[in-house]
């Protein structure tokens, strides 16, 4: 009964968020101007533009635009694309599995050397090993994306000829914009891993199994790892759930034909429909994510009941 | 930030490749955008892709000169009506013959109102199109245009197959166009690739290459990187500060298509004081060192320029260059009224050429003759909406090449009232209403040099110099660039 109604107060918590966000999006863009100028070829008339403006339903009251803009989010139609003439609901489903491959690469192979680098130095605290592992891991955090994707080019493609420069569609063509877009979140990873394991270590349920004679790995594998677990679940949703909104520069430098190299065109040219269905969707899996992060916490520690 | 990785991309390429990737007869091209959607007549972007899919009726050969295409020769019947002789026995891919239905459904779909197309001021002096045989039509304007034949050589003049979108709708042909033209559609998805393949029965013959994938590389780094290590041949939009970088590898070369690029201006807002005192208009246009930005900071990648008119422009003038000489623009502001200078705002964008490097320059050669400059630079989603309504100084870069006529050059900058327009010379609107409606080609040209005359004594925006068009290209490809911007694959030829 309890679960059922935290679960509730949390939906009703993301309902009231996709709300804002929907205010937000719909009149933050029309503050900043008339789409139909930049929409039309530079030498039409201004009747011409001003017909243009009337038939896309820029002129109704900003107010009336809103409602029916959210009547027909609810039902699922997000407006169609300007440029391509085409429902923004569409482009972006085209564009989903290209973003979530991505995501989900740079995730997986993040976490997994994150989990083993951050066990590693956690358990070999002060040694050398755990000193790389952090100069390492804060050098992950440190270097911008678009500077790794760049040297990764330069390395890979140009210098040794091994991968594709950019594109989409080929397993050699996801390595490099994994590895680029992963490095940071290896980084993060390895350093939650790392504190958060020496501070269950020093817990007592740890003592006492080393009391027990158990192996330090058994402890940490065991034991230590599942409670250390909870914040690197925390990051890692969150994560995931920002990276589905589209890995905006990695994306565009290696011209990856994803939701985020698709907010970045429909930002430049004005086209509000697909800026709008990215920026609700972007929420909505921040949204969602933060759900199943609650409950994961739940599964985890079952002393999490709020 | 942008200097390290240039850096690091410069000396990769300073070592000569030693691997090829495998060639048969596909070329891949990168673009700097992507493509949206391939109906010709809808477009909201660079028709580079469809045009060679359709053709036009009218068309141009590598030098610029209007030569038959779809139709195979076109007679002025009286000041308003053209009469177009079409091409026999050219079919769509689908097998729909090519007629004179077809022409007149490709143009009315633009002209009709309730379809909103978004390049209709491109074809807006039509009044009617109408089918006087199966291989006759007759285009009626509303005025004299002696413009006629040229806006049937580009988009959205194209000719669509009708049946073929009456069965299938406007929304597929967008994402499954056919054509007349030299390639045939294979495959769209979006921001991935489009695929076309020779179409062996061209009218024109069979195409040399056989596949062509366009693919979309936004970032320029990446584009060039593509080029060097052979996944692409040929690239567009080549940024002025990586061009050393394409010059000093083997592995692809330079396209450097002289004054192919648009003309850079400084709008000037003449309804707002001080700019409404020619005096002043003046002493700014003397103020700049046209030359100096052309070389040192443009690499000699743009010439200066006395008028906004294209050198290959049918009505161009050879109007001399402004003079750089501060000392005069002093003089002049001096007698404006203005010894001690004012205080100005200057808009720009990120758009051209070192746009903010030579916005940079330019006001500090202001503040040189007395002025205060307040620069404004901003993105260009938001630069086109103030752009030219704020200014009173905003910098714009405005191209011919796509029609080559100085009309296209002239008309929507100088006229007042005009979107893109912020001057207001009653005498200079006149002689722009005129040669809109003399269709004696010697007469109109008069009219345009008179305009570039008049536009260079008063001064109405301050012509700074045009870009050249730049593009790089693998080794084995032959293509010397278009003056009209465009990469007809029918034209290449890779060994």
């Amino acid at each position: 009964m309890k679960g059922l109604r935290f679960l509730l107060s949390r939906a009703i918590q993301g309902l009231i968020v996709m709300f804002g966000v929907s205010l937000l999006v719909f009149f933050a863009l029309f503050l900043t101007g008339d789409p139909a100028i930049l929409m039309m070829a530079p030498d039409s008339t201004a009747a011409e533009i001003a017909a243009f403006r009337e038939a896309m339903g820029f002129n109704d009251p900003i107010i009336v635009q809103y409602g029916r803009f959210l009547v027909e989010a609810l039902q699922g139609d997000l407006g169609t694309s300007l440029r391509y003439s085409r429902p923004a609901m569409d482009l972006l489903a085209d564009r989903l599995g290209a973003t979530a491959l991505l995501a989900l690469s740079a995730l997986l192979w993040s976490s997994l050397l994150g989990f083993l680098l951050g066990a590693v130095a956690a358990v070999r605290k002060n040694s050398p090993i755990d000193f790389a592992i952090r100069v390492i891991s804060l050098l992950g955090q440190a270097v911008p994306v678009f500077w790794l994707a760049l040297m990764l080019i330069i390395l890979f493609s140009l210098n040794l000829r091994w991968l594709p420069s950019s594109g989409y569609g080929s397993f050699e063509q996801l390595i490099m914009p994994s590895l680029a877009l992963g490095a940071y979140y290896l980084s993060a990873i390895t350093r939650l891993v790392r504190s958060s394991l020496i501070e269950t270590l020093g817990e007592n349920y740890v003592r006492t199994a080393r009391a027990k004679g158990l192996t330090e790995w058994r402890i940490v594998v065991r034991h230590a790892l599942r409670n250390a677990m909870i914040p690197v679940v925390t990051l890692q949703g969150m994560y995931l759930a920002s990276l589905m909104g589209g890995a905006l520069v990695t994306e565009i430098i290696f011209a990856w034909p994803g939701i985020g190299r698709l907010a970045v065109e429909a930002i430049q040219n004005r086209d509000f429909p697909v800026v709008q269905a990215v920026v609700l969707f972007a929420a909505l899996v921040f949204v969602v994510a933060n759900f199943l992060v609650d409950v994961a916490y739940t599964w985890l520690n079952p002393r999490i009941r709020l | 930030m942008k200097s390290l990785p240039a850096l690091a991309l410069g000396l990769a390429l300073a070592v000569p490749a030693t691997v090829t990737f495998a060639q048969d007869d596909t070329l891949v091209i990168g673009r700097s955008a992507s493509t949206n959607a391939l109906d010709p007549g809808f477009l909201r972007e660079a028709a580079t892709v469809v045009d060679n899919i359709f053709d036009t009726m009218v068309m141009r050969d590598e030098d610029m000169n209007l030569v038959p295409g779809l139709a195979t020769e076109w007679t002025s019947i009286n000041d308003t009506t053209w009469e177009f002789t079409l091409r026999e026995g050219v079919t769509f891919h689908n097998g729909e013959p090519f007629n004179a239905d077809a022409v007149k459904f490709s143009l009315d779909r633009v002209l009709d109102p309730e379809n909103n197309a978004p390049t209709i001021s491109y074809i807006r002096t039509i009044s009617s199109v109408e089918v006087v045989d199966p291989m006759t039509v007759r285009i009626t304007t509303s005025a004299p245009d002696p413009l006629l034949p040229t806006r049937m050589s580009r988009y959205p003049a194209y000719i669509v197959p009708p049946q073929y979108i009456g069965e299938n709708g406007r929304e597929h042909f967008a994402n499954n166009p056919v054509g007349t033209g030299a390639y045939r559609f294979v495959d769209f998805v979006p921001d991935e690739r489009v695929t076309l393949e020779a179409n062996p029965d061209y009218w024109r013959g069979a195409p040399d290459i056989g596949t062509v994938i366009w693919r979309p590389i936004p970032d320029a780094t990446a584009r060039i990187t593509s080029l060097v290590t052979g996944e692409v041949q040929l690239i567009e939009n080549v940024p002025v500060d990586l061009v050393p970088l394409l010059q000093q590898t083997p592995d692809a070369d330079l396209v450097q298509v002289e004054n192919g690029g648009l003309t850079i201006y400084l709008g000037l807002r003449m309804d707002k004081e001080p700019l409404d005192n020619v005096l002043v208009r003046r002493a700014l246009n003397h103020a700049i060192d046209r030359e100096s930005i052309t070389q040192n900071l443009l690499g000699g990648l743009a010439t200066p320029k006395g008028s906004q008119v294209g050198a290959a422009d049918f009505g161009y003038l050879d109007v001399p260059v402004a003079e750089y000489d501060p000392e005069l623009s002093r003089e002049l502001l001096a007698e404006a009224g203005f010894p001690d200078g004012f205080e100005i705002t200057m808009q720009s964008s990120f758009r051209y050429m070192k746009n903010a490097e030579v916005a940079q320059t330019i006001a500090q050669e202001f503040e040189d003759i007395g002025l205060t400059v307040n620069q404004e630079t901003m993105e260009w989603s938001v630069y086109t909406q103030t752009v030219p309504f704020e200014g009173p100084i905003y910098m714009l870069g405005w191209g011919s090449t796509q029609t080559l006529d100085a009309d296209a050059a002239v008309y929507a900058i100088l006229k007042s009232g005009e979107p893109y327009s912020g001057a207001s010379i009653p005498e200079l609107d006149a002689l722009l209403d005129e040669s809109r409606s003399t269709v004696d080609p010697e007469a109109r040209a008069e009219i345009l040099e008179e305009i570039q005359e008049l536009a260079a004594d008063q001064v109405p925006l301050i012509t700074l110099y045009q870009e050249d068009q730049l593009m790089g290209k693998s080794p084995n490809i032959e293509f010397e660039g278009r003056a009209d911007a465009r990469i007809p694959v029918f034209e290449i030829t890779m060994d």
